[in-house]
């Protein structure tokens, strides 16, 4: 635990404004972290996921002493000391070769964990083609049903999306789009589409993931849209999903808190689903008027003679379509 | 007209950037996001691995940016900026929510009298000088009292009266008493928030009692907008079956209570309960208790004398 600093001057005070929790928070920062060995493969594959990240990205240079899945508590002390909320942990051990450990928290406590090992690396620099700026947003792509089912997989989603893409933006500029990062999946074993209660002991027969990034080529099509054409850009790696810790689920409630919405969003229409209003494909707001349902019994039919009311009746005081209705009813009785 | 050679030339000239699947792609633009939920193909992923991760990339990213494209945007000198909607996928928040701020004294008050806050400017113009100066601070205004050359005294001032000085410690009072109130409200902030709470669940407490005390336990009353159900404690049931120990224990609980409570009533009501002491004396002292009986006890006489007179 840190000791807390009370600020002594407006620059620290504004430093440590900064790390105050915010409403719509930032990217997250992730720590780059080295355990006691690591391989060629390993630190390929954290410099290229680095120069990703960056600029949220903090690289540990040194070698650490570290297992994340023994002893959380030195990522926790570094969470805070760097307001950093995500790490990344490489490590080569003869049991788990080129493992590498993704870790969220939540204020400043481990959140979850995910090992992933590498089997097959291929680098940048090994493909000759332009590549992505730095900073810039990459747009994502998810490929499998697991994504939706299994819950591995749905935990790698989240952590994937948190590494790279996790902050909210109101509005992007277009021609900043230039990377995709593409993760899909080898086929399921017919096994995997259900989702099976032990996660542990199928970690062997889980599917591997691939992991790919391109750039992203736009070509005249005749229509708004262009065609979109991908050039390999790398890195390219294939993971294998190892060990696993799932997040506590009193924390993870505590981290899936949403702020409330501003009575003026809400006015807006933010936050609820609009219903029955679309855009169409002219750009014009359409809306679908749903009306009481139609009294088929007031529905003037056609006049007979026989369905008309008796002389005597149904024709004192204002209450002329209670005695038609009265009368009709009568004359069905005949009918029957 | 028959168009249809026409379009299909077009159709010719341009690649499709239509993307049909079998199940929908779940696009998330607010995150930049696309998930296609389709197993993979396996005959396809066997034979050629790259080109067929390339090509169902390049699907889901024609269909996101697609609907991109169909964003409203504004301009910007880097190109257009698509507005993104808020994100549909969820992902958990790295630090807790902000908490919110207390209101001040002053800030409550305000809010209560409906008095709008408006802002101070921190310059003032000053006549003399033809100048905006600093309200407060170096060279401020409310220094000028002390800093001007001549200061006008009253007749009636004391010998040692030090107009200087007087203006001084007035301008520091207000200061301290500022600093005073601003810890004041530091300090109400902390303490504020258990205490509410605390006093929240007071009055949950009795508002559910009096709900019940009428005579129909509540059943009549009038219901107000918005009042909530009331919530009774939930029964709770042991299981039918539990260990031999565990039953053994629990009966033998049962059986020392029982024994104690027995115990602790003789010793309450002392050993033989035939005589209710409490009411005896009660009768033989005509209601004055213990005390008058031994003192009437003590000096006959004088009780004689006083029961004579009634």
């Amino acid at each position: 635990m840190l000791r807390t600093v009370k600020p002594k001057n407006a620059r620290v005070k504004r430093a440590m404004d900064a790390r105050e929790p915010k409403e719509t928070e930032d990217a997250r920062t992730a720590i780059f972290v080295r355990g006691t060995h690591t391989g060629e493969v390993v630190n390929g594959v954290m410099k290229e996921l680095m120069a990703l990240k960056r600029p949220n990205a903090i690289s540990f240079s040194k070698k650490n002493v570290i297992r994340p899945f023994e002893d959380a508590s030195s990522l926790e002390f570094w969470s805070q000391k760097n307001d950093a909320s995500m790490f990344l942990v490489g490590q080569t051990t003869k049991k788990r070769p080129a493992g590498l450990v993704i870790a969220r928290t939540f204020d400043s406590k481990i959140l979850d964990m995910c090992e992933l090992g590498v089997d097959q690396f291929v680098s940048m620099a090994e493909f000759k083609t332009s590549k992505s700026t730095p900073g810039h947003k990459p747009m994502m792509h998810f490929a499998s049903e697991l994504f939706d089912t299994h819950p591995r997989f749905i935990q790698l989603k989240s952590l994937l999306m948190d590494f790279f893409n996790g902050e909210e933006v109101d509005s992007i500029c277009m021609p900043g789009l230039e990377h995709v990062i593409s993760i899909s999946l080898a086929p399921a074993p017919a096994l995997q589409t259900a989702a099976p209660e032990s996660t542990q002991d199928d970690s062997k027969n889980l599917p591997k993931v691939h992991l790919r990034s391109y750039t992203i080529k736009l070509l005249p099509s005749g229509t708004r849209v262009p065609r979109v054409e991908l050039v390999e850009m790398g890195p390219f790696i294939d993971f294998s999903l190892r060990r696993c810790q799932a997040a506590d689920s009193e924390m993870w409630k505590a981290a899936m808190r949403r702020p409330k919405l501003k009575k003026q969003d809400v006015e807006k229409g933010v936050g609820k689903k609009r219903k029955n209003m679309e855009v169409d494909e002219m750009g014009d707001l359409r809306g679908r008027v749903h009306i009481a349902k139609q009294d088929l019994g007031k529905l003037q039919t056609r006049k007979m003679k026989g369905l008309k009311p008796a002389l005597g009746e149904g024709v004192e005081g204002g209450d002329e379509s209670e005695g038609e209705d009265d009368s009709s009813r009568r004359t069905k009785r005949r009918r029957d | 007209m028959d168009v249809s050679n026409i379009l299909a030339s077009h159709a010719a000239k341009y690649p499709s950037t239509v993307v049909e699947k079998d199940t929908p792609l779940v696009l998330d633009p607010g995150y930049l996001t696309v998930t296609d939920l389709n197993p993979i193909d396996e005959d396809s992923y066997k034979a050629n691995l790259e080109e067929y991760l390339q090509s169902t990339a390049r699907d889901g990213i024609q269909a996101l940016l697609a609907s991109l494209f169909a964003l409203p945007t504004h301009p910007s000198p880097d190109g257009p900026l698509a507005q993104l909607p808020p994100p549909i996928t969820a992902l958990p928040r790295a630090k807790p929510l902000p908490k919110p701020k207390q209101p001040t004294k002053w800030e409550r008050f305000a809010a209560a009298k409906g008095i709008q806050k408006k802002v101070r400017e921190k310059k003032v113009w000053d006549e003399e000088r033809q100048e905006w100066v600093n309200r407060w601070g170096r060279d401020g205004k409310n220094k000028e009292k002390e800093e001007q050359w001549i200061t006008e005294v009253k007749a009636n001032a004391d010998v040692d009266f030090d107009p200087v000085k007087a203006a001084r410690d007035e301008r520091k009072s207000r200061v301290a008493k500022n600093e005073r109130q601003r810890l004041q409200n530091a300090a109400r902030s902390q303490t504020a928030h258990a205490d509410r709470e605390e006093r929240k669940k007071d009055i949950e407490k009795t508002l559910a009692a009096t709900r019940v005390s009428t005579a129909s336990m509540g059943k009549f009353d009038k219901k107000l907008e918005g009042e909530k159900k009331l919530r009774g404690v939930k029964r709770k049931f042991e299981p039918t079956e539990i260990s031999i120990t565990k039953e053994k224990e629990a009966s033998l609980a049962i059986l020392s209570k029982l024994d104690g409570e027995t115990r602790r009533s003789k010793r309450e009501k002392g050993e033989d309960d035939t005589l209710n002491v409490r009411k005896a004396i009660r009768t033989a002292s005509r209601g004055r208790g213990g005390v008058a009986l031994g003192r009437e006890s003590s000096g006959r006489g004088r009780g004689g004398k006083r029961g004579g007179k009634r």
